[in-house]
């Protein structure tokens, strides 16, 4: 298993952002995750990533658990994570950023050289030619296109090439035909690598299209966990009704 | 329910009429009005024959010297102004830029070693800045002798203290999600440094070190006084023998020397930003 959650929930304070939840999620598999906004999508995502501890219950990140996993090397070879909001230095020109994906892997000194004359730069290249803006290596990040940026964090990925990859709303800044594109590449790699990939979602019809299974959250709760074939409108429009008494009558129903 | 929302009365904040701040104000303000009640007004204001010396002064400026060896001179001076500056701009980097990294708590990981390194080169900063520069000159004239190294100590140490805080300051507020990011791809902190607080903060850092720079020539020039050689020299030069003319030549050499400096900041930044 790449991933197993084991009754783990979350709070900030008195907000609970996610309620106890199981999952385990297999090596090589695509999973998508969707829910309205607030849901705990981010939440779930980060604590998969290792990007923050959960408030009870274990994490497990290919056989070993989250807590003696700190931010570092050994969890950046296990999962990469990819943000919503991308995170990467907009001053520094593209190919550093891509390469920033081996700063586990570099001594001080190489990474000192090689924000001058750029170390492994095949790496780089190869990357960036794989998502398509090879020309774009030495531009300088900000100058990018929105689109583009989110090809530059998916290249830092690849350069860093984690077990497991996992990004949130990887597609929210995206017009439709990019995110189908962005969408084909991403679940492209995980196939061709073997990797283990975890995407939040808006769209459920992409869900559908590109994972083979689809998680539904709804308001910190896991509403269903099925393989994408068998997500019914039911299950889509329960997962979106505004009315929040379905809510109730489905926890009372499962009682 | 409406939209958007009506705002709460309560959200509006109410100003109370004498808060710390109006206490402050009203404090300065009365200290003001006291010092101004303190000049003696009146016809021994400027002292006799003063308004003749500021008119002559004033008349001065309209034929400043331009006479081939004065401008030589006054060449030589500038260039050894410039030169002080820049010596002890080298310094006050060289000196400023590490202090300030530690001084930002960037590199230390627990909270501990971080809380004694950041107070530890704190107080180093302050040190060097409370000190002026003249003061400096005077203790490193003292111990070295009329020297240029003397000049160059002087104003790098001081300056060394300002650029560390400011620089403590910038490294420590870049938008951290990024720094995040590369922690989780596996970088160590020195990594976070080089790749993501330094470019952040680079626009921002390269421009205080220019306007430092602007503030070094000024006291470069100043720090001549105490016989260093140099534009302040010679303006005192031209002073005692009133020779006013050869003192607005000297102005204008200061004056161009901070616009260069100032036109080179602007070619740099615009480079950086393009
Ligand atoms: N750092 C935090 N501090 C306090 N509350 C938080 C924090 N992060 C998330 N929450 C809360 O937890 C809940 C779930 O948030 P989360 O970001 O996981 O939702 P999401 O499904 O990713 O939403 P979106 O689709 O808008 O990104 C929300 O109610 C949110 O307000
Ligand atoms: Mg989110």
């Amino acid at each position: 298993m790449m991933f197993v959650l084991d009754a783990v929930s979350k709070a900030y304070g008195s907000t609970v952002a996610l309620h106890p939840l199981s999952l385990a999620v297999a090596r090589g598999e695509t999973l998508a995750v969707v829910g309205p906004s607030g849901a705990g999508k981010t939440t779930l995502l980060h604590l998969l990533g290792g990007v923050t501890q959960p408030s009870a219950g274990a994490v497990w990140i290919a056989g070993r658990p989250l807590a003696s996993l700190p931010p570092g090397r050994e969890l950046a070879r296990l999962v990469g994570v990819m943000h919503q909001q991308l995170d990467l230095v907009p001053h520094l020109a593209a190919v550093h950023n891509v390469l920033a994906g081996r700063l586990g892997e570099w001594r001080l000194l190489r990474s000192l050289v090689s924000l001058v004359a750029p170390r492994e730069i095949e790496r780089a290249l190869a990357a960036l030619e794989r998502v398509g803006i090879r020309d774009k290596l030495y531009e300088r990040t900000a100058r990018l296109s929105g689109g583009e940026q989110q090809r530059v964090a998916l290249a830092r990925l690849l350069v860093q090439d984690p077990a497991a990859i996992v990004a949130d709303e990887p597609v929210a800044s995206l017009d439709p035909a990019r995110a189908e594109d962005l969408l084909q590449l991403l679940t492209g790699i995980a196939r061709d690598d073997g990797k283990t990939l975890v995407a939040s979602l808006h769209s459920i019809q992409l869900a559908r299209r590109y994972f083979a299974r689809i998680v539904g959250l709804r308001r910190g709760r896991l509403a269903f966990d099925l393989p994408a074939a068998a997500v019914s409108q039911a299950h889509v429009d329960r997962l979106y009704d505004l009315d929040e008494r379905a809510d109730d009558l489905a926890t009372a129903a499962a009682r | 329910m409406t939209w958007p929302p009506r705002q709460r009365a309560s959200a509006t904040p109410r100003r109370r009429p004498l808060d710390g701040r109006g206490v402050l104000t009203l404090l300065l303000g009365g200290a003001f009005a006291w010092s101004l009640a303190t000049v003696p007004w009146g016809p021994d204001l400027v002292h006799p024959g003063g308004e003749r010396a500021i008119a002559q002064l004033l008349a001065a400026a309209l034929r400043p010297e331009l006479s081939p060896p004065f401008l030589a001179l006054a060449l030589e001076a500038s260039w050894r102004t410039a030169a002080y500056a820049v010596a002890g701009m080298t310094v006050a980097v060289a000196i400023g830029l590490p202090l300030g990294v530690v001084a930002s708590g960037a590199l230390a990981r627990g909270a501990l070693s971080r809380l004694g390194a950041v107070a530890a080169t704190r107080g180093l900063l302050a040190l060097l800045r409370a000190i002026h520069e003249l003061v400096w000159a005077w203790l490193f004239v003292a111990a070295l002798g009329l020297s240029p190294l003397a000049a160059i100590l002087a104003l790098g140490l001081p300056y060394a203290g300002v650029l560390g805080r400011i620089y403590a300051g910038l490294l420590g507020d870049v938008p951290e999600a990024p720094l995040r990011a590369l922690r989780a791809s596996g970088a160590s902190e020195w990594q976070v440094l080089l790749y993501g607080r330094l470019p952040q903060a680079l626009p921002d850092l390269l421009s205080y070190t220019f306007y430092r720079f602007e503030c070094a020539i000024r006291s470069a020039a100043i720090l001549s006084f105490v016989g260093l050689g140099g534009l302040g020299y010679q303006m005192q030069l031209a002073l005692d023998d009133l020779r006013y003319g050869e003192l607005w030549t000297l102005l204008a050499c200061l004056v161009a020397l901070v616009v260069a400096v100032d036109l080179w900041s602007g070619e740099v930044r615009r480079r950086l930003v393009a």
